[in-house]
């Protein structure tokens, strides 16, 4: 199989260290391979970002990226997790490495979801005795319970395979026994982007994907129609910034992976609460008012920060960020 | 026997010859010139200064685009006897007296505010006009004339620095380097517009230095230090920029103002 | 050795003497920011409102015009540095080092400290920058290269900061150039800030060091408290068009209010014609002296 992986780091100034390792393989133009640290990695350009451990205990990711990638994907993944395993020297003699086993979604959106079965599939739960359902074909998919909910909802529903096989309903859960040398933790942030999204902690990389609640780069979207709110969302990147430790002068430390964009740090994350904030602020205040939607959106409350986050077409504009704002505060409960 | 001698030392000579040919400051190094004519200022110049510049007023924005209070002046380390010349100074009768141009002399012509226009009078004179307070400064690698002597602009020498401490050859190109002006002998003037002065005795250097952007822009920087024990406690030093122009476009001769 | 080798090895040895060195300057020592220039924004601090010749866009207006001060106390920004543009213009000494590589002896990297912030490593050594996935910090990711004995520098991977400490913000998708130059004791630095958010044309501005032999920078170390009790969550901000204070500055110094608005018109010389005959208030904190 052609190896189109690219794998690339490069030394930063300061605190942070980055060694610099690159060797030819043959690259694919949308996917990208970024280590994070230790053994955690970000794959970009399939969707959402997909945040990978890997190592000697095999592959967990977070997301699985657009449907249409899968394949891609998972060759990209399979490519890691080799040159993990023979630590980019070619030749050398090592055992296959473990494939994928657990996958985890941050939270319902098609680019975060939407190579769930592939990926499953190619993927593997260990176990045996009298555990039940076909537990060794495939990895396990975990996620809040709102999402297995919300894909069951679907017209048609989303294809078995792609369903969580694990969920929780509670705060939190952590996986229930080291992965790759450190505990993995899920967390819960309820009515945030939308209503099942969790964010998953690497507690010895301190690595934090932070899935859609954190998307610099763009205002934040708030999926009403899927249980997310603004307040939700803001206290979702409060906690954030409560879980990150910087490492010296408030940078570095606690590395947060988001939704889409780069490796960022709680500064990062700070700046994008204060925008967040303000904004809901300003158009809580308007409301307050009693300014219509329409006359909101003629105040431009959002000027200072829409060359930086806003968007006049896309997936997501500036007009639709204002008014999921104004409808989160504005809609009853 | 001479001919084994040649043979011998041929091969060390002809290193020897290759790296005198690629080292071209050695030649002057040594002090054994190549042939031609003498090469004059204007020929050596390792930059560029010629041209029309706009100052970009990004810095000191009220001392430098209007006339500050009289007071006001905490960027000037001065002296005692300075600061009571200065918290004394009356635009009225400065103006009345005649004197709208002390803010425009060599201390303090650069941070006024307006356009730059560097020609070469001669080989060895270079002349930069300045727009506001239509002021001439000649700077002269040179014999510095001593009519210039207790005027506004003073009595300036002018020697190009080389970048690596030395200067092109015959038929070579500079590796670039700045232009260094030492300044006396100035009638005493203003550092900025609200009377905060410096003496006769006041040694004004200057360097004027060239950058390019990635996208070619030429700025111009000129630092200026001031050391004048009588006025100043302690050298004073200010760096001031100017951006290249295509032509005169903006050139605005008006005359000196207190206010 | 016979006369023949000895001519040989001497004109030999006089032409590797005689190679000149490659044009660079020693930047490394310790520098002290001289507040020559605009020392009252630079050292207490910028007055709410002053966007005095700064090429501002309205965006960044409003940026600045909405800022609150009491954000620096919130625990994420409390021991914030200032990012690699801005410290030369802050309060803060320099200490400058190098590396020099064993093999060849050259300079391939400058370090430069200021108090109060953290290292930040110029490259010579002709390292490529991060690619756009890596993380941004409050330095940057610098490398550098001679023009003659000025050090150009290029600047990517800066976080978002600020161009002036009142709430004029610099965004993240700017880039950052400088020019070291140094004249003897004195360190000059022009930097050129290039922002497609909120500027309208490049903002330049030269600063400059003076050598320092009895210097010593000392740690510094930040510790982040609960400053205030507030509600979790809060921001501090001022909703647009209620800042109450930005005529202050203009009432205090006898400056235009119009002028201190900014804006590109503002640099240059041609606003000078709607200066003419305006002079400046003292205020009583402002004075003169060393």
């Amino acid at each position: 199989m052609k190896k189109f992986l690219m794998f690339t780091t490069v030394a930063v100034a300061g605190a942070i260290g980055w060694a610099t390792l690159s060797f030819a393989q043959t690259p694919t133009p949308q996917l990208k391979v970024f280590p994070v640290r230790r053994n955690v990695y970000v794959l970009s350009g399939a969707g959402g970002n997909i945040t990978l451990s890997v190592g000697p205990d095999g592959i967990l990711m977070v997301d699985t990226g657009l449907a249409n990638m899968s394949d891609k994907v998972i060759a990209a993944v399979n490519d890691l997790a080799e040159t993990v395993a023979t630590k980019g020297l070619s030749g050398e003699n090592v055992a296959p490495p473990h494939p994928i086993r657990f996958i985890i979604n941050t939270h319902v959106h098609p680019d975060h979801i939407g190579g769930n079965a592939k990926l499953a599939l190619s993927g593997k739960t260990f176990t045996g005795g009298n555990v039940s359902r076909n537990l060794n074909e495939g990895a396990q998919i975990y996620a809040h319970e709102n999402v297995l909910n919300a894909m069951a909802a679907m017209k048609p529903p989303a294809p078995f395979e792609a369903q969580p096989t694990d969920t929780y309903h509670t705060e939190y859960m952590n996986l229930s026994h080291f992965f790759n040398g450190e505990g993995v933790q899920i967390f819960f942030m309820p009515a945030a982007h939308t209503d099942g999204d969790s964010m998953v902690f690497f507690r010895g990389s301190d690595v934090l994907a932070t899935g859609d609640i954190f998307t610099p780069g763009r205002y934040p979207i708030v999926d009403l129609a899927h249980g997310g709110s603004i307040n939700g969302l803001i206290e979702a990147l409060n906690r954030i910034l409560e879980i990150a430790v910087p490492e010296f002068r408030l940078e570095g430390g606690t590395y947060i992976v988001p939704g889409h964009g780069r490796v960022t740090d709680s500064a990062d994350v700070a700046y994008y609460r204060d925008m967040t904030t303000i904004i809901r602020d300003r158009i809580q205040d308007a409301i307050k008012r009693g300014l219509t939607l329409d006359q909101i959106k003629a105040a431009k409350l959002t000027m200072d920060y829409d060359g930086i986050y806003g968007a006049t077409s896309g997936i997501w504009t500036t007009d639709q960020f204002i008014e999921a704002v104004y409808k989160s505060l504005t809609q009853k409960n | 026997m001479k001919l084994e001698i040649f043979r011998r030392t041929a091969p060390v000579v002809a290193i020897a010859a290759v790296l005198m040919l690629a080292a071209p400051g050695r030649v002057a190094a040594q002090g054994r010139g190549g042939g031609g004519p003498p090469r004059n200022a204007k020929d050596v110049a390792p930059i560029d200064l010629t041209g029309y510049w706009v100052a970009l007023i990004t810095e000191d924005w009220r001392y430098r685009m209007m006339t500050p209070a009289p007071g006001d002046f905490p960027n000037v380390p001065v002296t005692a006897e300075a600061r009571k010349i200065a918290l004394a100074w009356d635009p009225a009768k400065d103006e009345a007296a005649g004197n709208q141009c002390l803010p425009y002399g060599a201390g303090g012509i650069t941070r006024m505010t307006g356009r730059l226009h560097i020609t070469w009078q001669d080989d060895t004179t270079l002349k930069v006009e300045a727009d506001t307070g239509t002021q001439t400064r000649l700077f002269h690698f040179g014999a510095v004339p001593a009519s210039e002597e207790g005027t506004l602009q003073g009595a300036a020498k002018a020697n190009w620095e080389f970048a690596g401490g030395r200067g092109p050859q015959a038929g070579e190109t500079a590796r670039g380097g700045d232009l260094n002006v030492v300044i006396t002998k100035a009638k005493p003037a203003y550092l900025q517009r609200n009377g905060v002065p410096y003496s006769a005795n006041a040694v004004i250097t200057e360097h004027y230095d060239l950058v390019k952007e990635a996208d070619g822009v030429q700025y111009l920087i000129v630092t200026t230090l001031i050391e004048d024990p009588m006025y100043l406690a302690r050298p004073w030093q200010r760096s001031t920029h100017f951006r290249k122009q295509a032509d005169a476009a903006g050139w605005d001769p008006t005359p000196c103002a207190l206010r | 050795m016979t006369r023949s080798k000895r001519a040989g090895f001497a004109a030999l040895g006089l032409a590797l003497i005689a190679v000149p060195a490659i044009a660079q300057v020693d930047f490394s020592g310790e520098w002290a920011p001289r507040f020559y220039e605009d020392q009252m924004e630079r050292v207490p601090g910028p007055e709410l409102g002053d966007y005095l010749g700064m090429p501002i866009n309205p965006a960044a207006r409003m940026r600045a015009d909405t800022w609150s001060a009491s954000m620096m106390t919130l625990p994420e920004w409390q021991c914030r540095p200032h990012s690699a543009d801005y410290i030369w213009r802050g309060p803060s000494n320099l200490r400058i080092s190098k590396e020099v590589d064993p093999v060849t002896r050259e300079v391939t990297a400058f370090h430069a400290e200021w108090l109060r912030s953290v290292d930040r490593a110029i490259y010579l050594d002709g390292r490529p920058h991060p690619p756009a996935e890596a993380p941004y910090t409050w330095a940057g990711f610098t490398t550098a290269k001679w023009d003659g004995d000025v050090l150009t520098t290029t600047v990517t991977h800066l976080k978002e900061g600020y161009m002036r400490r009142n709430g004029v913000a610099r965004s993240e998708k700017a880039t950052l150039a400088e020019h070291w130059i140094r004249h003897g004791n004195w360190l000059t630095v022009m930097t050129v800030v290039t922002d497609p958010v909120y500027l309208t044309e490049p903002f330049v501005r030269t600063t400059d060091y003076e050598l320092d032999l009895h210097q010593q920078i000392p740690p510094y170390p930040c510790e982040v408290v609960r400053e205030i009790e507030r509600g979790k969550g809060t921001v501090p901000t001022i909703l647009p068009g209620k800042n109450p204070f930005l005529n202050e500055f203009a009432d205090r110094y006898g400056v235009p209010f119009e002028a201190t608005r900014g804006g590109a018109e503002t640099m240059y010389p041609e606003y000078r014609k709607k200066m003419k005959g305006v002079i400046g208030k003292r205020p009583p904190q402002v004075g003169g002296g060393a």
